[in-house]
């Protein structure tokens, strides 16, 4: 006989890992340092944009703790999309299909991916698009969608870099860049190779440290300061 | 599903960070496997500008931190607040090291200058690195500065193993034959005090005795510490042989045993003196000395080396060991107003070796003379081969006789002395500013009419033509009248300021090769495209202002950084400038010296121009800042000399 919820899969009850993600957000509080957080910094990599048709095919991640990158705690993982045929065209240089093929499929990964998050917040580059990716994953694959609070260091560049310009001219220009590449050339800072999720996610890793020790003359002590400092701009959500 | 806890996922170092420490000194020596342990270990931290990391000795270093972009400088404050900046470090480097070998607190105080992100290496994955890996522990010694590791060292030795390093790769290479000098030997029939004289004639520590009759048979030896013990303490009478006194028989050494061996046979005899023996017959002595002479670093060495020669051939090898002896010195971490005063000593003494000899070779002169030295000889600021300047100036001759003597005598002692500096390599001045040249051979009655002309009546293109000679000092014979003609210098001074004026334009007719945003002015064209000229461009204004309230305010210093502190002392230029323009004047200068020595190192001819290319984020706005003090100095000048 076949289950309802295996038809309609929002009807089936959650992962009990997902019970367990759920319950570590029970009680968060904003107002603690911000140097008593994880983050975990990452970055996917996807076959397109269509959130109803592509897929994500690797995650790369790196942890800060006590607000420095930890090297021993990475997370890389390419992942087998359903529809490799359609993949080919993106992955062209650092993976064959075949390779693409030997590689777990998201439901194994996923899992891992949450673990490895553990209660820390989800930073990322545009993390929103990242975000919408897994929670389809972890609804498609979990029955239910990811309760870690995120960053989102596009939105944290808006709010330095409008708080910059308002110092020295009075008013906004926003046209420059918010691009990742960008960024990290505008500040000066390392750089990686783009387009590896793990590399990315390093890049994105070094932009969020600079940016929280940068805006407000690194007067951001908290979660919320960090919220304030880019309310203009909804930097948390 | 898979297990939840897949380490082989998270086992594998980040590339970038391996990448990052395969390139840099010492960590290049690690195998992959140690390479990867130390790349997963590690964090990153990012310090704002401003952040002030360390605090002398109240801050616990955990980590070693390994600069990735940006920069830092390290300082100390003293009890009374003043800070003494000790070194400005950059990508690559690392902060951190010396405290955690020792186990203390910081030792300096630490503060970022730029925006900089840090590998940290924790302390105790770098103390096992330092414990076994045999490159790592010498290497931070080395790279440490020698002061703050000689208590470090001992601590250190007692615990671990060093490595030799490649500075003793002499002791294995080097031959016993290759290190004799011409034998001196008297026969063993000759009194001990013969002997002495033999010995301080040909400026020697010991002495072989031969055979009275048979020159060749070598009989015995004779060292100073002999003389010394057993003649002047026993208060034995030293009309008595030399045969009574000599060590017998004499120790050797084959002539190709390597100066190790050498040393081994030296150590465990504890006998310092060795006859060489080549084809049966005692070809030199080989003392710990001469061993210890081959590593050609130690200045002190070179310094007794330059004293004891007693030919003319003797000294040309001598000044080619400067350069290495600089290198190690910048290794060290010597700053250059240091180095460049250990330059100006070196090369005195072997001026003064040289025409020494010429002395003693012409016979003494008619009338008292002094070698005046000029330029940068004369500031005790040379580099590598800077040109000869120098002149003579001797005493009014009384009779035309005597000036007749003076005239051909000096012609010719100048003459000589020109060509033995340049076969010590000090090349030849290519506008003959040299003693040889008649014109800059002259009695003092002569030397006072050039300054005159010069100070009261200038030709500001003459002027240009012999600033050099403002900066003159005595490097031989009687300073006396170096110092006569100084005074002179500064009577006309008083009198008759305009020329001053006219130095004062020329400094200020240079702009600091600073464009308007601040970013380099490089030469765009010829043989030097794309440099900057840190001589011309960069230090020379400091050389220039110095010298122009020097001659105003009758300090008789000359060279550039002791005119500074002279100005400084006698309130003529503020604290705060003074410190700004000493820093940007030395930072500069090591630049410069660091330059020519990767020049000399690659067999080419050292000169000024450096590449901003070729420098760090860290020394180009380090260097930046240098050159906006020129701009401070220039104004200062205007307020000074408010017509020029």
């Amino acid at each position: 006989m076949v289950r309802l919820s295996d038809v309609f899969r929002w009807l089936r009850k959650p992962h009990p890992l997902l019970v367990e993600n759920k319950e570590l957000f029970k009680n968060f509080s904003q107002s603690r340092p911000l140097s008593e957080y994880t983050f975990v910094v990452c970055d996917t990599e996807l076959t397109g944009l269509n959130r109803r048709r592509d897929e994500i095919i690797s995650i790369g991640a790196v942890k800060i703790v006590n607000l420095q990158i930890e090297l021993n705690e990475t997370f890389h993982q390419y992942i087998r999309p359903r529809d490799l045929e359609h993949t080919k065209s993106t992955l062209i240089h650092r993976i064959t299909p075949e390779q693409l093929r030997a590689m777990p499929s998201i439901d194994e990964v996923l899992p891992r991916f949450i673990h490895f998050c553990g209660d820390a917040l989800l930073v990322g580059h545009y993390v929103a698009l990242d975000m919408s990716f897994l929670n389809k994953a972890a609804l498609e694959e979990l029955g239910g969608t990811i309760s870690n609070p995120s960053v989102d260091t596009m939105r944290m560049a808006m709010g330095y870099k409008e708080a910059q310009f308002m110092d020295c001219y009075g008013h906004c220009n926003l046209s420059t860049s918010y691009n990742l590449n960008d960024l990290s050339n505008e500040f000066g800072l390392p750089k990686f190779k783009p387009h590896d999720a793990l590399e990315d996610a390093l890049q994105t890793a070094y932009l969020f440290l600079y940016l929280v020790k940068k805006m407000k003359q690194g007067k951001i002590r908290t979660l919320k300061d960090l919220y304030e400092a880019g309310r203009n701009v909804n930097l948390l959500y | 599903m898979a297990p939840l806890d897949q380490d082989d996922v998270h086992s594998v170092a980040p590339e970038v960070a391996v990448e990052f420490f395969r390139e840099i000194m010492p960590f290049n020596t690690l195998d992959e496997e140690a390479l990867n342990r130390l790349a997963r270990h590690c964090r990153i931290d990012f310090f704002p500008k401003g952040t002030h990391l360390f605090k002398t000795g109240e801050t616990e270093v955990e980590y070693l931190y390994v600069i990735q972009r940006g920069g830092i400088k390290s300082f100390i404050v003293d009890d009374e607040g003043v800070v003494t900046l000790k070194d400005y470090r950059g990508e690559g480097s690392v902060i951190g090291a010396l405290a955690l070998i020792r186990g203390t607190r910081a030792n300096l105080d630490v503060e970022t200058v730029e925006d900089t992100f840090c590998f940290l290496v924790p302390k105790q994955i770098f103390l096992e690195l330092i414990n076994e890996q045999p490159g790592f522990a010498q290497y931070y010694l080395k790279s440490l500065s020698n002061k703050v590791v000689a208590t470090a060292y001992t601590e250190l030795r007692r615990h671990k193993w060093t490595r030799r390093g490649e500075d003793d790769l002499y002791l294995f290479t080097k031959r016993a034959a290759e290190l004799i000098k011409t034998v001196r030997k008297v026969p063993a029939t000759c009194s001990i005090q013969e002997a002495a004289a033999a010995m301080t004639r040909y400026r020697v520590g010991s002495l072989l005795i031969h055979d009275p009759d048979k020159p060749e048979v070598i009989v015995g030896i004779i060292t100073d510490k002999d003389l010394r013990s057993k003649v002047l303490a026993r208060g034995l009478d030293y009309t008595l042989k030399v045969e009574e006194i000599m060590s017998s028989p004499v120790r050797t050494v084959e002539s190709q045993a390597v100066c190790f061996e050498v040393l081994l046979k030296m150590m465990s005899t504890n006998i310092h003196h060795l006859a060489v023996e080549q084809g049966g017959r005692i070809a030199g002595v080989i003392t710990s000395h001469d061993i210890m002479l081959q590593q050609g670093h130690s200045p002190y060495y070179l310094f007794k080396e330059i004293l004891s020669q007693t030919t003319f051939q003797g000294l040309y090898p001598l000044s080619q060991k400067i350069p290495e002896m600089i290198r190690s010195l910048i290794k060290e971490g010597g700053k250059a107003g240091n180095i460049t005063r250990m330059i100006a000593v070196l090369n005195d003494h072997i001026l003064e070796r040289i025409l020494t000899l010429l002395v003693d070779y012409m016979g003494p002169p008619p009338v008292p003379f002094c070698f005046l030295l000029m330029g940068s000889e004369g500031r005790r600021e040379q580099t590598f081969r800077t040109d000869q300047d120098n002149a003579i100036i001797y005493a009014d001759p009384v009779d035309e006789e005597q000036k007749k003597d003076a005239e051909s005598y000096f012609k010719e002692f100048a003459r000589q002395a020109i060509d033995q500096l340049v076969n010590c390599g000090y090349p030849l001045c290519p506008g003959d500013i040299m003693a040889r040249n008649p014109k800059w051979c002259q009695p003092y009655s002569t030397w006072c009419g050039y300054f005159e002309r010069w100070v009261s009546a200038p030709d500001p293109q003459e002027l240009l033509n012999v600033m050099i000679f403002f900066d003159f000092r005595s490097g031989f014979g009687d300073a006396g009248l170096a110092e006569m003609l100084r005074d002179h210098l500064n009577r006309l001074t008083r009198r008759q300021e305009i020329y001053l004026m006219h130095l004062a334009k020329d400094c200020l007719a240079h702009r600091p090769p600073l464009s308007f945003f601040k970013s380099f002015i490089v030469q765009k064209n010829g043989e030097h495209k794309n440099t900057l000229d840190i001589k011309g461009q960069g230090i020379t204004p400091f050389v220039n202002f110095a010298r122009i309230m020097a001659l105003k305010h009758e300090i008789n210093e000359t060279n550039t950084l002791a005119r500074f502190n002279v100005l400084v002392e006698k309130g003529h230029i503020s604290r705060d400038f003074w410190q700004a323009a000493t820093d940007a004047y030395e930072l500069q200068m090591q630049l410069r010296l660091v330059h020519q020595l990767y020049q000399i190192d690659n067999g080419i001819l050292p000169d000024n121009h450096i590449n901003p290319a070729n420098l760090t984020e860290l020394e180009k706005q380090m260097l930046k800042e240098a050159f906006t003090v020129i701009e401070r100095l220039q104004s200062l000048l205007k307020t000074i000399f408010p017509v020029v």
